[in-house]
């Protein structure tokens, strides 16, 4: 069985990745076999960093052939070292998830040796589980760039998530601090998978046989490199429309490695909470980028991006939450999609009344400034008031510097990967 | 005022709201969550399964997925929760249909509350059990949730599970037991048991991954609290060093 010596350095070594999730796979359990997938995700503990616990998130090894400029692992690094064996993995997971302490795998690896031979490592890793020790559980799995593709298709044919990360959002910044990944080694690798999914439904496969049941995902270093909000939300929305992805997720830059090319200061979490705001606007809200941010410019920091879209389009405001259509409600702040939701049914029984909005969770300090209730309207006299109160309301999250979000809705479907 | 005193089973209280429904001013509750004012009388409810098929006959040709509500909602640990769910019952007659998304009414939120609260804890619960490999092989769970979910938690791992477990409701003292086959639930007050040679050793490693996985230097001590309550804790290896 590993030690707790080599367990602790490929955890310390994978712990930056952002991605936790354990959602979006229905796996079933076989007859005799050990686990299945929970649609929407479980977390089985959080740590003190406020990140919650799904998956055994683990490196086959950290031993690392490449040198890339902000990674701990690279090879002109003096760290610890180790690598473990594909039945140390395995016994580790069983022996966790019985004990119900994770979902599933999140197995990734430093390339070592070749990254056709990393990835047969980790193939051969999942096979065991898979096969051997009967294991339905959840397990993603990273990719290895430059690995063959015939490597990667026979992966994603065993594990529920596949995920290549694009590390940094732009060709120029990858180039300077991670030359030995280039930006085809990433986007190929997520072409094959996505036409492989895309074959799969076409040709009606059954759920056991399909590939990447809970698709891909892929994470970015946000503030380690020059490019505005702008640009790496354009760059967001080209993967979830043109790649398919499930999730993009941002990791707020922090100078673990001391390089003349990295910022030494952190880039923080404000605006890895405000990116990841405008990336649930793009997705569940129906927001273009363009209608949140201009190329070249970054998120505002005072306001939330809705609130932000709002301000900038008052002439659209106020709107009647007994009339509005659900697309116009989902635009109004302090609506969320589930407020949204529970006012467009609600109205079938009757009209709605203020106070019956604060017990569908309407958040009244910031929406009562954009609507009205049976034509009444509850808000601020101008924009000025309006910017006033809003900001006031915003402040809490401004100088909390280190809250990482601050709506718990927001922070719990953000780390557990709601889909 | 008249209050009617359930005792805890779903029949006594449908058989409740069997008697209270005609009543202007009243009350339904059970031992224990009594709260007696001037000038109220009080009726003990004897189970009447004729009155109790009466009250579900008419809640399911409204809505068929009410009752299955109402039962989950019995659960909770909520001191109005029969009064609420009378409350609920009512509105539906009073509707003739289903309204269970008519959160223009009062009740119906409140009791989309208390459902909330119970799918909630049953959702965690799926997270942070954790189970000890005992020295038959028998994993073994205790914990002490807020709302009597046990009956809710057991699917969800004799699904994914193939080996015997026991969950146990330390404070109910209720037990679901899982043999490999199927499941059932007892009513178990203390368990003696006797880890196996293992034990100790994954849950080492566990601490130590916990420990690792952690990143230090991006502290957030209020978000960790608000998604895994300290209540909780108590069962939790990675908490009791």
């Amino acid at each position: 069985m590993i030690d707790a010596e080599r367990l602790e350095i490929l955890t310390e070594s994978a712990k930056y990745d952002v991605s936790c999730s354990s959602s979006g796979s229905k796996r079933v359990n076989t007859v005799e076999g050990l686990g299945n997938a929970s649609v929407s995700g479980i977390c089985h503990s959080f740590t003190p960093d406020g990140r919650c616990i799904s998956l055994l998130k683990i490196l086959m090894s950290n031993d690392c052939i490449y040198d890339c400029e902000y990674c701990p692992n690279r090879r002109s690094a003096e760290v610890r070292r180790a690598t473990v064996t594909p039945t140390e993995i395995c016994e580790l997971v069983i022996g966790f998830y019985r004990r119900n302490y994770i979902e599933g795998l999140f197995l990734s690896s430093a390339v070592f040796g070749t990254p056709d031979r990393t990835m047969e490592l980790l193939i051969k890793t999942v096979e065991l589980l898979r096969g051997e020790y009967r294991f339905n559980g959840y397990i993603h799995l990273k990719g290895i760039p430059h690995a063959d593709d015939l490597l990667i298709m026979k992966a994603a044919k065993l594990v529920d998530r596949m995920s290549f990360n694009v590390e940094l959002p732009s060709e120029k910044s990858l180039k300077l601090l991670a030359p030995q990944k280039t930006k085809q080694s990433l986007l190929l690798p997520m072409k094959s998978l996505q036409n492989a999914i895309t074959y799969d439904k076409l040709n009606k496969v059954r759920r056991r046989d399909a590939v990447i049941p809970a698709g891909q995902t892929t994470q970015m270093i946000i503030g380690a490199s020059p490019e505005t909000d702008g640009q790496i939300l354009k760059l967001t929305e080209a993967l979830y429309r043109n790649m398919g992805l499930r999730r993009v997720y941002y990791s707020s830059y922090i100078p673990v490695v001391q390089s003349s090319l990295l910022p030494s200061v952190g880039a923080g979490l404000l605006r890895e909470h405000r990116l990841y705001q405008a990336d649930w606007l793009i997705r569940f809200y129906g927001f273009d980028v363009n209608e949140i941010v201009d190329e070249g410019e970054n998120l505002s920091r005072e306001y939330d991006p809705k609130c932000a879209w709002a301000l900038r389009n008052m002439h659209l405001f106020p709107v009647e939450v007994n009339t509005a259509p659900l697309t116009t409600l989902l635009r109004v702040p302090g609506i969320g999609a589930k407020s949204a939701y529970r006012i467009t049914e609600a109205r079938k029984y009757g009209k709605i009344d203020f106070e019956s909005l604060a017990k569908m969770r309407v958040v009244l300090k910031r929406a009562r400034h954009f609507i009205t209730c049976k034509g009444k309207f509850y808000g601020a006299e101008n924009v000025a008031q309006v910017k006033n109160c809003l900001l006031l309301e915003g402040k809490n999250e401004v100088t909390e510097q280190l809250s990482m979000f601050s709506e718990k809705s927001v922070a719990l479907s953000a780390l557990t990967g709601e889909v | 005022m008249k209050i009617f005193i359930c005792d805890g089973a779903p029949e006594s209280f449908f058989t409740a709201v069997f008697e209270a429904y005609k009543q202007t001013d009243c009350v339904i509750t059970s031992d224990g969550n009594i709260q007696l004012s001037l000038n109220c009388e009080t009726e003990r409810v004897q189970r009447d399964s004729e009155k109790c098929e009466r009250v579900r006959r008419g809640l399911n040709r409204y809505d068929d997925g009410a009752e299955e509500d109402i039962l989950k909602a019995l659960r909770s640990c909520n001191a109005q929760k029969e009064q609420i769910c009378f409350k609920y019952i009512k509105r539906i007659f009073e509707y003739k249909k289903r309204v269970r998304t008519a959160y223009n009414l009062p009740e119906v939120v409140d009791l989309s509350n208390i459902l909330y609260q119970i799918t909630e804890e049953t959702h965690r619960f799926t997270g942070f059990l954790r189970f000890k490999e005992t020295a038959d092989g028998t994993y073994y769970a205790p914990y002490s949730p807020d709302n009597d979910i046990t009956e809710l938690l057991m699917p969800h791992f004799a699904e994914r599970l193939n080996m015997p477990f026991i969950i146990h409701d330390i404070k109910r003292k209720i037990a679901g037991i899982y043999n490999g086959q199927c499941w059932i639930t007892a009513n178990v007050g203390e368990a003696e048991i006797c880890l196996s040679d293992s034990e100790k050793a994954f849950e080492r490693l566990w601490k130590k991954y916990y420990k690792a996985v952690n990143i230090e230097s991006r502290p957030h001590e209020k978000q960790m609290k608000g998604s895994m309550p300290v209540r909780y804790w108590k069962f939790l290896p990675e908490k009791n060093d």
